[in-house]
């Protein structure tokens, strides 16, 4: 009888603790245990009160879902994927679910404040004290005047990383032309995805991520593109994924990665390849597409006398060909291809000679195929060059711009401004000394002369003082002082800098900053969103507020004009014209007057309501090497090789390159920085990555996964604790390590380890996972903050950034994230 | 009186966890109250391995465990609303018998160490005898189906989402939410799934799309060998996934 003891105990344990309420209806008497457990006051059924639906985005991710909020007697506790909105009809990924999470986080700021401690480090309380909106306003902006009075403008910059559209970093531009600084938008993209953005500006001429017609594609080989974890936009990419391998006939995957994940686990064909040689495995397959005969015809073009005479080894001369829609083709095959056999591919890549052979014959035999890849082919110093190699293959196959083929994002029919800031510009502002001031970041510079971004240079060019020190800087859903490669050299380099950050969240730039204008979360604010490339057609998302906020808090948008109105000279009556968010986004919504959406939208009164507008279908599609446009109801008119240059192939050719007309334009600098012979850089070829950390024998990648709540996950309790996989989960985030690998250095499962590079090391818990190489270790970045709140700071394992080298690829200037070694040992 | 039931078609699932969190966000239930998890495996080595991965709801078996071993009749199975298996919170004394006794381990007592610190039911205490009242915690309450936050003291559990679907209209078969007509009313793990892997409907009708499935698919149950019979199925080359070892109990240590 001892579990009646227990009861009993438990019974009374109730009773003395004053919970026990009265004893309520006896439950029928089977057990003899009848009557012994009310402890509680019996409660039915209660009344709710009325539930109202807002319109949103998530923003858990650069995806931009339409979200449904479910508001109940002023509290939000529900979030569900928009029927109405095209990415998720109704659908959302599991970072869609944790917004209410976001809104109530007990460690939300909750409203301006100022530092009082001069001192800054990770050990130095702040000593934040609150101060109203105005003081904080005035404060910046008299600091921007006195730089502005002393022709020291450029030294004020703008940090930013998720910019969602006209109300948040689309004001940048205007702010940077009026105030006189070039670092009025710098942007996170090169601790992104610059890498595949580059790749096609390369080779296609669209410096851009893709749209993806998934709907319709047979075949899909997937090159470090966590197709199933992170490629955006995710949600849709899993609903697309339903269809895809329901659909007769399904569609066929190959998914090449240098780790096990969802995407390779759930594929037709996983291969493992070794990090940074995507190229190599890229160019052996379009050499197979090429001898074996399987591209296409109708847009690559043919050999005159119509038979092929792609052989390994055997050079061709260019008269025997016809190009069509690509340039450089029997140059490309005589200077790289020809020598790229699968049995050259083996021994670089690891993947077996006839594994390649096959997918080749898969991917070149069936059609509509996308070869599509992302961070890891792109993160190591040889990214761009990996990218137009994997590119190239949806060229061979014909399916750019085609059905169940790749394409490119229309922007949304977007109104303008009531005022125009070329109407607002002083003389300062057009002709000071400003104007002849690099970015800090030296980003399209002779330093980086094909990058739109180099974010994270800033900070250690401000150490250096070269090319300036900055004075101020602002921040905007970024937070490189801790997600940039080797951020302590941030941490150093932020001291002198008079910070201002705008997170809602108290991460690490918070803790160095000099003001804190805490932005309202997402589901408190108005906002716009055009959407990320992802069918191709034109669509704009809103942001509609759920709540009011319910704390201080504002709009970065309406923080930017705040401060502009407080700007001297004819920079402040822009901004008092300009007025607030929801006047721009009132002039950016009479645009669809003239363009009204397919669901109704055509103001801004409509767009509230259905939270989205968009304009099906896509204007441009290439069918059988022929490009047609739109007409109103079918891809009826064809157009010239003139018009496909200026609107789809935008490349010096108006093809697509092979030989790259972009990277010969900066041969020389790709020679000197990389060493490429100049008369070769134009070719897509294989380039021997450099791997940073000398000779330390693991790889070592830190992959986004699919609980990777952007910027924010790390503090979300219900977020870690299922933060899987493959083997994290349960509150706990592993190193997974292959056995062989582990034991080799005498590490049990579950052993605490040190993980080590050139810049010092970080610890984690080890977790035994055969799935993965043995080279190669697996740690999810996003942990080991040391701020962002209760939950994430200290929290293991290691911070990754923290033994991840400053070095990046000279063409994109993209982040090599991925590509340090390290050595692994026990703890 | 429909028999709900849900088909989960591993073939589609690509293992997001969305359902995990729609779950948690729908139930208002604790870190590690997990009441829709998502078990991951994996098997085989390096370059020929798998991972694989089990959504594991409530199973609302037809015969189930947990009911007859319960000592109050807290835990009981509603045939008035569709079969589920509900905690009466009023008469549950929280002893835990039918945690050991459910095959599935898709019952939850979340009133001792918390799986994270620091703990979510300090900073939102519990008001109104709930044992925690967190800001966004859903509108629905009903104790006596072990619906919203629950009091200290008692067992959780997967309710079929039972305060949306029952409030579909009657003689609903297909709880479908590409259907807006009845959207409202889909559990919040099948509403969802984007991949479109789970489908919830009425088990009784013939015609019903969880029974198509099930006859074109050849669903299974999990663990039919006990006698509970689910009525969750399973569809796709992965339901045998059940037979490797979860990974983070951690395998070749």
């Amino acid at each position: 009888m001892k579990i009646f003891q227990a009861m009993m105990s438990r019974r009374r344990f109730l009773q003395a603790s004053g919970t026990a309420g009265a004893v309520g209806a006896t439950a029928a008497g089977i057990t003899g245990l009848t009557g012994l457990t009310q402890a509680k006051e019996a409660r039915a059924s209660r009344p709710r009160g009325e539930t109202k639906i807002t319109k949103n985005i998530c923003h858990q991710c650069p995806a931009r879902c339409g979200i449904d909020v479910y508001t109940t007697d002023g509290r939000v506790h529900a979030i569900y994927g928009d029927t109405g909105n095209p990415i998720a009809n109704g659908k959302l990924c599991p970072k869609g679910h944790l917004g209410s999470y976001f809104l109530y986080d007990p460690d939300r700021f909750k409203g301006p404040m100022k530092r009082t401690n001069p001192n800054k480090g990770r050990n130095e309380d702040p000593g934040f004290v609150p101060i109203s909106w105005d003081e904080a306003f005035d404060t910046i902006a008299a600091r921007l005047n006195n730089l502005r009075e002393r022709g020291e403008s450029h030294r004020f910059a703008h940090f930013y990383g998720r910019g969602w559209g006209a109300s948040d970093a689309g004001l940048y531009g205007d702010f940077g032309k009026l105030y006189g600084t070039p670092n009025a938008a710098i942007g996170h993209a090169s601790m992104c995805a610059e890498g595949s953005k580059r790749a096609k500006r390369a080779t296609d001429g669209n410096d851009s991520y893709n749209s993806h017609d998934l709907r319709k594609t047979n075949y899909l080989l997937i090159m470090g593109a966590s197709f199933l974890e992170a490629f955006r936009p995710y949600n849709n990419m899993m609903q697309m994924w339903g269809e895809m391998r329901s659909k007769s006939p399904k569609t066929r995957v190959t998914t090449v990665d240098v780790r096990m994940n969802p995407t390779m686990a759930a594929s037709d064909r996983a291969l493992y390849i070794k990090p940074a040689t995507d190229g190599a495995f890229a160019l052996a397959v379009a050499h197979v597409i090429l001898t074996e005969g399987l591209w296409e015809r109708d847009f690559v073009g043919d050999f005159t006398n119509g038979r092929n005479q792609f052989e390994a080894g055997k050079t061709l001369s260019k008269d025997a060909f016809n190009e069509k829609w690509v340039h450089g083709l029997i140059d490309w095959w005589n200077e790289e291809l020809k020598d790229r056999t699968p049995e050259w591919a083996e021994q670089i890549t690891t993947i077996a000679a006839k594994d390649i052979r096959q997918t080749a014959i898969e991917f070149g035999s069936t059609r509509p195929a996308m070869a599509i890849f992302e961070r890891g082919p792109t993160g190591h110093t040889n990214g761009t060059y990996n990218g137009m190699a994997i590119h190239s293959l949806n060229a061979l196959v014909g399916s750019l711009f085609a059905e169940g083929g790749l394409g490119y994002q229309m922007g949304p029919a977007y109104g303008a401004l009531p005022v125009n800031s070329d109407d607002y510009l002083d003389d300062y502002a057009r002709n000071g000394a400003w104007k002849n001031q690099p970015r800090i970041d030296m980003a399209r510079t002779e330093r980086w002369p094909m990058t739109s971004h180099m974010m994270q240079e800033a900070g250690p060019n401000h150490l250096k003082g070269d090319p300036y020190k900055m004075d101020t800087a602002m921040f905007y859903s970024t937070n490189p002082i801790w997600t940039a490669p080797n951020p302590k050299a941030w941490e150093e380099a932020l001291k002198d800098v008079f910070i201002i950050d705008t997170s809602p969240f108290p991460g690490e730039t918070a803790m160095f900053a000099d003001i804190v204008l805490p932005e309202s979360t997402y589901l408190e604010r108005l906002q716009d969103s055009p959407t990320y490339p992802f069918e191709g057609w034109p669509m704009t998302a809103l942001r509609v507020p759920a709540i009011d906020p319910i704390y201080d808090t504002k709009h970065f948008g309406d923080m930017l004009i705040e401060i502009g109105k407080r700007i001297n000279g004819p920079t402040g009556e822009f901004y008092k014209k300009l007025d607030n968010i929801e006047n721009v986004l009132r002039h950016r919504a009479a645009g669809f007057a003239n363009a009204p959406g397919d669901n109704g939208v055509n103001d801004f009164e409509s767009w509230k309501e259905k939270g989205v507008w968009y304009r099906k279908p896509y204007h441009w599609r290439q069918i059988r090497g022929e490009f047609y446009e739109w007409e109103g109801e079918s891809y009826s008119k064809r157009m010239t090789p003139a018009e496909v240059k200026e609107k789809l192939l935008r490349t010096p050719s108006g093809k697509f390159e092979f030989k790259s007309g972009f990277l010969e334009q900066h041969a020389d600098y790709i020679n000197r920085e990389m060493g490429i012979p100049k008369e070769r850089v134009g070719y897509v070829q294989w380039v021997e990555p450099k791997h940073t950390g000398g000779n330390r024998d693991l790889y070592f990648v830190t992959p986004k996964t699919p609980m990777h709540a952007e910027g924010r996950g790390a503090n979300i309790p219900h977020a870690i604790s299922i933060h899987q996989p493959i083997a994290g989960g349960r509150d706990t985030v592993y190193l997974e390590v292959n056995p062989e690998t582990a034991k080799a250095r005498g590490i049990r499962n579950g052993d605490r380890v040190r993980i080590t590079s050139d810049l010092g090391s970080i610890e984690a818990e080890c977790r035994y996972v055969a799935a993965h190489r043995p080279d190669t270790l697996v740690l999810p970045f996003e942990f080991g903050h040391w701020a962002q709140g209760r939950w994430a700071k200290d929290r293991g394992p290691g911070h990754s950034g923290e033994i991840t080298a400053n070095v990046s690829d000279p063409i994109s200037g993209l982040a090599s994230y991925y590509t340090g070694k390290v050595s692994l040992e026990r703890a | 009186m429909a028999k709900w039931g849900m088909v989960i078609d591993l073939d589609k699932c690509t293992g997001c966890q969305a359902c995990t969190t729609a779950c948690a966000m729908e139930n208002s239930t604790l870190p590690g109250e997990t009441w829709q998890d998502v078990l991951f495996y994996h098997e085989g080595e390096y370059p020929n391995a798998q991972m694989k991965w089990l959504p594991r709801p409530c199973m609302q078996c037809e015969s189930p465990s947990c009911v007859h071993v319960c000592p109050t009749r807290a835990t009981y199975k509603d045939e008035e609303a569709g079969g589920i298996v509900f905690v009466d919170w009023n008469k549950c004394i929280g002893c835990k018998y039918c945690m050991i006794a459910c095959p599935y381990g898709v019952r939850f007592y979340v009133d001792e160490k918390p799986l994270l610190e620091p703990d979510l039911r300090e900073i939102f205490p519990g008001e109104n005898q709930q044992l925690w009242s967190p800001p966004y915690q859903g509108p629905d309450e009903d104790w006596s189906k072990g619906i919203g936050v629950q009091p200290p003291g008692v067992v959780s559990k997967c309710t079929f989402c039972h305060h949306k679907v029952s409030k579909a209209p009657e003689g609903t078969v297909d709880l479908d939410e590409d259907n807006p007509a009845v959207k409202e009313y889909v559990p919040a793990c099948v509403r969802t799934c984007a991949p479109k892997a789970r489908y919830f409907g009425d088990l009784d009708e013939p015609t019903s799309q969880v029974n198509q499935l099930i006859g074109d698919k050849h669903g299974v149950r999990l663990k039919d060998h006990t006698g509970n019979k689910p009525q969750v199925y399973y569809l796709g080359a992965g339901a045998g996934v059940p037979a490797f070892q979860p990974s983070d109990k951690g395998d070749k240590s």
